[in-house]
């Protein structure tokens, strides 16, 4: 039996096929041929393309075969069609044809498939070789933070803004007339004793004496000073206490001072306002509650206290005893308020018959302690990175 | 004050159980510290609040009960047998200062038997919490207790020519108090002084003295029961540093018409437990008597403040309960709810406090119950606005945090020392004049000295790797007035870039410094132009010599910022490079917001950009500044950027010179640039770099 590449060289005549019949056993014998080719692995067909001298070392074997069957100059159907169709006498042409469409189409077919079963292994392959290990860090470019206390001013800020009250600032360094006197302080009462108050060293014979600043509550006075009802203000800022220093106790903490004054404050506003703030802040399900209390500057005063967000309020730690954050009482204390006394507003010529407000002053690194737990406020000081990273 | 549960039963039917008691007093004004149950029966701690002296004896606390619980309060009225000899014969007493000293009783008992309490007054005392010394010092302080108000009794033979004067201090007199310590006196006080008046006895209102005190044998008791002006006594204690249970309560205003009775209460509890005789009657000089005050309430003023409605009959008894004895003067008399009522009170002598409608309204609002007036959120009324500083801050912010700067929150008190390592020339620290240390004693007069404090903490806690920021302030002193500065200050110190699997490590260096600042500067820059800061030499003598610059925007000057200065480092003991950077945030706000203002879209160029690359041998010293401002000065509008990409000295480059390649981008808005435009301008740009600064451009 002649072999494909002889064959293909010589004409049907010269093979001595002559009729339908001889033509159908030689192309069966071209497309098995065809089928083993294909059917080899990578290396089988390039050893067989290397035999062929028809493929350099370099060269892809797949493409090879391609070529080596379909190629335009010199492929086996190119050789077919020139050697076995164009040279064979008319009669057979017709069933010469239809074999070589059968075969052409067989051909393409086959190494569409091959191709692609390659690509995908291929594929598979540089997927095993490139998988990222999810447990790896990626690349992290430093990121900054903002300390734990801006964080809660803000909240703070945002929650008091959507319900109208803007946002004002004031000196810490004051003098005894803002912090005290037009707060209905006067000098040697009593609360001033609660109130250890640093003072700043002045020159001789200068005309009033500077302090920092105890309380946010100066900001009162300065505001209606500068502006008549209606008043809707908080004032975040520092303030200042001569106490010694431990877990609970720093000599400089944080405060958010709130005023509202206006034709038609009551107390039910101001008990409205903090609750709204408070189930803002803590969450809808906290309970609170108002203390009478006593403020020189409000009236009627109060404490506010929420149930405790450790117990729950019940008052009980989880581990059975009492809870140690409210110490059993189911309530912490929170923050001081009041209806602002009718005697501040003389000190900024607003009519105490014709407008009324309240007022409140909370301590911010207590509520911060409070929320995330915190049991020393010294740490919010200290600015360790390892304690700033715990509040990205 | 510690209140005993039984003793209130004294004067009050009181059935409520002492937790229940606890949380009712504390919801009606008086706080309440905890509720403890001890061998004498439960034992409330009170936290009266400095308005309320009344409240510092179980009677005044009774009082409260008795209006919460709606229930009878007894009356103390005390008959104590008395002798036919006259107390007025046996003892008298002279007011010299009535402004300090309103009332002075006296009483006179004699042969007592000084011995120990009986156990039911100890068992109070000790539930008191006060030790028990002999029956007639126990008796003084159970009455003070009992009715809120303190005695003093001394031994009646000790008081020479029995006469008691009272008289202010004089300048540098002394006196020897019952506690053994011999105090200096001020002008201002109160003092009880016996015989001519040149003696001194006691301190009125705080403290006796230790030469007429009682002893076990003493024979005969003077009791004084006097009324001290609160103001005065709050002075001295100051004064003396000396705070007594005495103290507490004139200081805070006791009653005055209390004295009187309970010098009785005293008497009588001494005949009953001590024995003796009560010489009849009482010396009583009264200078200060008050003509009790009428306070107006009305139901318009209730409304009007709390917001909701209290009914006739709550307001009638609250009142009542608590002795304001109200009286219905309105026409509309008799109908109930009436929003024209109007009561008439009498302030009782108790509550010096109470003068105003609105101390009423309080009262009444605190035993009706806080919680009755139902919380509502009012209208807002107009828009509310941030700081004006506030966008400008937030933009800074989300930078700083971009960049990985964290912030810190820094107490402003700080060493004199370390403040005078950073303080500019000629600035006034403020001081403090009552600091409660010395490394606490000013406050930061540049927000440096508390970063540089921060960034030590960090690396003495192992924390070698840290960009910090704070927004804050500094504070100083102009003459007599304070200035507070906003300030943002940057610290930073060990590695831009810690080790990593990808990349390797890089120390924080001045140009990361530098390039931070300008990605803040870029808030104010514009355009293609964005680095807003322009930078100088100079800068403060804290920072290293050779690796600082000061920034400003236009001619305003905004700050520094470098490496610390070596020398400094070593003194605050920091082993590694830190780096610093301060500017002031007003002029920085100011300007990101004209910046921002200003801003205006430019748009998209629509023809390629064309590179050039140019390698400059350049003598040191020659800024990269100066070549860019030898380029900008030929005006080549197609010019859009010059940057700089490679600096290099040593190997190949000899010595005095620097390699500096340079990249001008060259780019038309009108069409794209042919290759003989480029040359062109290249030509010119070598030209001058040649012609100005000396440059040789090396082959590359």
């Amino acid at each position: 039996m002649p072999t494909v590449d002889n064959a293909t060289a010589k004409t049907l005549n010269e093979l001595g096929v002559n009729d339908a019949q001889g033509v159908a056993e030689i192309f069966a014998e071209v497309r098995a041929r065809f089928d083993r080719q294909v059917a080899l692995d990578t290396d089988g067909i390039r050893n067989l393309m290397l035999q062929q001298a028809w493929l350099g070392s370099d060269r892809d074997p797949v493409t090879s075969l391609r070529n080596f069957w379909l190629g335009r100059k010199a492929g086996v159907l190119t050789l077919i069609t020139e050697n076995w169709l164009k040279r064979s006498p008319p009669s057979l042409k017709g069933v010469i044809g239809k074999q070589f469409n059968e075969l052409k189409s067989h051909i393409e077919t086959k190494l569409a498939e091959q191709r692609k079963r390659i690509e995908e292994k291929t594929e598979a392959a540089a997927l095993t070789r490139e998988q990222v290990d999810l447990s790896l860090p990626g690349v992290i470019h430093p990121i900054g933070s903002h300390h734990l206390i801006r964080q809660v001013f803000q909240e703070i800020e945002d929650i008091f803004f959507s319900i109208g009250f803007s946002v004002v600032e004031g000196p810490e360094i004051e003098t005894p007339y803002y912090n005290f006197e037009a707060l209905n302080i006067p000098e040697f009462h009593p609360v001033r004793d609660d109130m250890d108050t640093f003072y700043i060293d002045l020159p001789e014979g200068a005309p009033t004496p500077l302090l920092l600043r105890t309380h946010t509550s100066p900001m009162q006075i300065r505001t209606m000073e500068k502006q008549k009802p209606p008043v809707r203000v908080i004032v975040p800022g520092k303030v200042y206490r001569r106490d010694n220093p431990d877990a609970t106790h720093s000599f400089m903490f944080h405060q958010v001072e709130g005023l509202a004054v206006d034709t038609d404050i009551t107390f039910c506003d101001f008990t409205g306002t903090i609750e709204y703030f408070v189930k803002q802040f803590f969450g809808a399900g906290v309970k609170t509650r108002f203390r009478p209390s006593y403020f020189p500057f409000t009236e009627p005063s109060v404490e506010f206290d929420v149930s405790c967000i450790f117990c729950g309020g019940s008052g009980a730690a989880a581990g059975g005893g009492v809870c140690s954050k409210c110490k059993g009482a189911g309530w912490i204390e929170l923050f001081g308020a009041g209806m602002v006394d009718p005697a501040v507003y003389g000190f900024v010529n607003y009519d105490a018959k014709k407008v009324s407000g309240f007022a409140f002053g909370m301590g911010i690194d207590r509520l911060a302690m409070l929320r995330y737990g915190i049991d020393d406020i010294q740490v919010f000081f200290q600015n360790d990175v390892r304690f700033l990273k715990q509040f990205p | 004050m510690k209140v005993v549960y039984n003793w209130l039963k004294d004067f009050v039917d009181l059935t409520a159980p002492p937790q229940e008691l606890a949380s009712r007093l504390a919801l009606s004004g008086t706080n309440v510290g905890s509720v403890e149950n001890g061998p004498h029966g439960a034992v409330i701690d009170a936290e009266v609040g400095s308005n309320r002296p009344d409240c510092l004896g179980h009677y005044g606390i009774a009082r409260e009960v008795a209006a919460i619980y709606k229930l009878a309060l007894k009356h103390v009225s005390l008959k104590p047998a008395e002798s036919a000899a006259k107390a007025g014969d046996a003892i008298k007493v002279e007011i010299q200062s009535p402004e300090l000293c309103g009332r002075f009783t006296a009483r006179v008992i004699r042969n007592v038997k000084i011995q120990p309490s009986p156990k039911w007054l100890k068992d109070r005392l000790e539930a008191s919490g006060v030790a028990s010394i002999s029956n007639v010092v126990d008796i003084s302080n159970y009455v003070m207790l009992e009715l809120g108000h303190a005695l003093h009794t001394f031994d009646y033979d000790k008081v020479r020519d029995h006469k008691i004067v009272v008289r202010k201090a004089k300048p540098s007199e002394k006196i020897r108090t019952l506690d053994g310590v011999e105090r200096q006196l001020d002008s201002g006080m109160c003092m009880i002084c016996d015989g001519d008046g040149s003696r001194t006895v006691g301190i009125g209102g705080i403290m006796g003295g230790a030469e007429t005190e009682i002893s076990f044998s003493t024979k005969n008791v003077l009791i004084e029961c006097a009324w001290f002006d609160p103001i005065a006594i709050r002075r001295a204690t100051r004064f003396l540093k000396l705070h007594t249970e005495a103290s507490t309560r004139f200081g805070r205003g006791a009653d005055p018409e209390m004295a009187e009775l309970a010098s009785r209460r005293c008497a009588e509890l001494i005949l009953q437990l001590a024995g003796g005789e009560l010489l009849a009657g009482v010396v009583d000089v009264y200078p200060g008597k008050r003509v009790p005050k009428k306070i107006r309430v009305t139901r318009a003023e209730i409304l009007r403040v709390m917001g909701a409605d209290v009914p006739d009959k709550q307001i009638e008894a609250s009142l009542t309960a608590l002795g304001f004895a109200p009286v219905r003067i309105d026409h509309n008399r008799g109908a109930e709810g009436s929003l024209l009522a109007t009561w008439e009170c009498t302030q009782p002598s108790w509550r010096a406090e109470v003068e105003r409608e609105i101390d009423l309204i309080e009262e009444i609002a605190r035993i009706y119950g806080l919680e009755k007036f139902p919380p509502r959120l009012p209208a807002a009324r107009q828009g509310a606005s941030r700081l004006p500083h506030h966008e400008a801050e937030t933009r800074l912010r989300e930078r700083l945090i971009g960049l990985g700067y964290r912030e810190i929150v820094t107490i402003p008190h700080v060493a004199e020392e370390r403040d005078a390592l950073f303080r500019p020339a000629g600035v006034l620290p403020a001081r403090l004049s009552n600091p409660l240390s010395e490394e606490a004693g000013v406050l930061k007069s540049t927000g440096i000295v508390t970063m540089a404090a921060a960034l030590e903490w960090n690396l003495n806690h192992g924390q070698r790797n840290a960009r910090l920021f704070e927004i804050g302030r500094h504070y100083r002193l102009e003459g007599n007035q304070s200035l507070e500065t906003r300030v943002l200050t940057l610290g930073a110190t060990g590695e831009a870039r810690e080790k990593g699997l990808y990349d390797s490590a890089r120390e924080f260096s001045f140009a990361d410094l530098k390039g931070d600042l300008d990605a803040i500067g870029q808030l104010v820059g514009s355009g293609h132009d964005a680095r807003g800061f322009d930078w100088h030499d100079g800068g403060t003598d804290w920072l290293h010599a050779a690796k600082r610059g000061k920034m400003s925007i236009a001619k305003t000057e905004l700050g520094v910022a470098g490496q610390l200065a070596r020398r400094v480092a070593d003194r605050l003991k920091l082993r590694q490079d830190v780096f610093f950077a301060e500017l002031e945030l007003d002029a920085l706000y100011a300007a990101i917001k004209a910046a921002k203002t200003s801003r205006r879209y430019e748009p998209l160029p629509r023809f390629p950009a064309v590179e050039r690359d140019f390698s400059l041998l350049l003598a040191d010293g020659i800024t990269f500044a100066q070549i860019v401002e030898s380029i900008r000065s030929l005006n080549i509008p197609e010019i859009t950027s010059i940057e700089t990409v490679d600096l290099f000295r040593g190997k190949n480059v000899p010595a005095g010179k620097v390699s500096l390649l340079i990249r001008v981008t060259f780019q038309s808005r009108e069409a794209t640039l042919m290759d003989a435009q480029i040359n062109h301008f290249v030509g010119k740009v070598i030209s001058i770099l040649e012609h100005r600064h000396g440059a040789q451009l090396r082959a590359s």
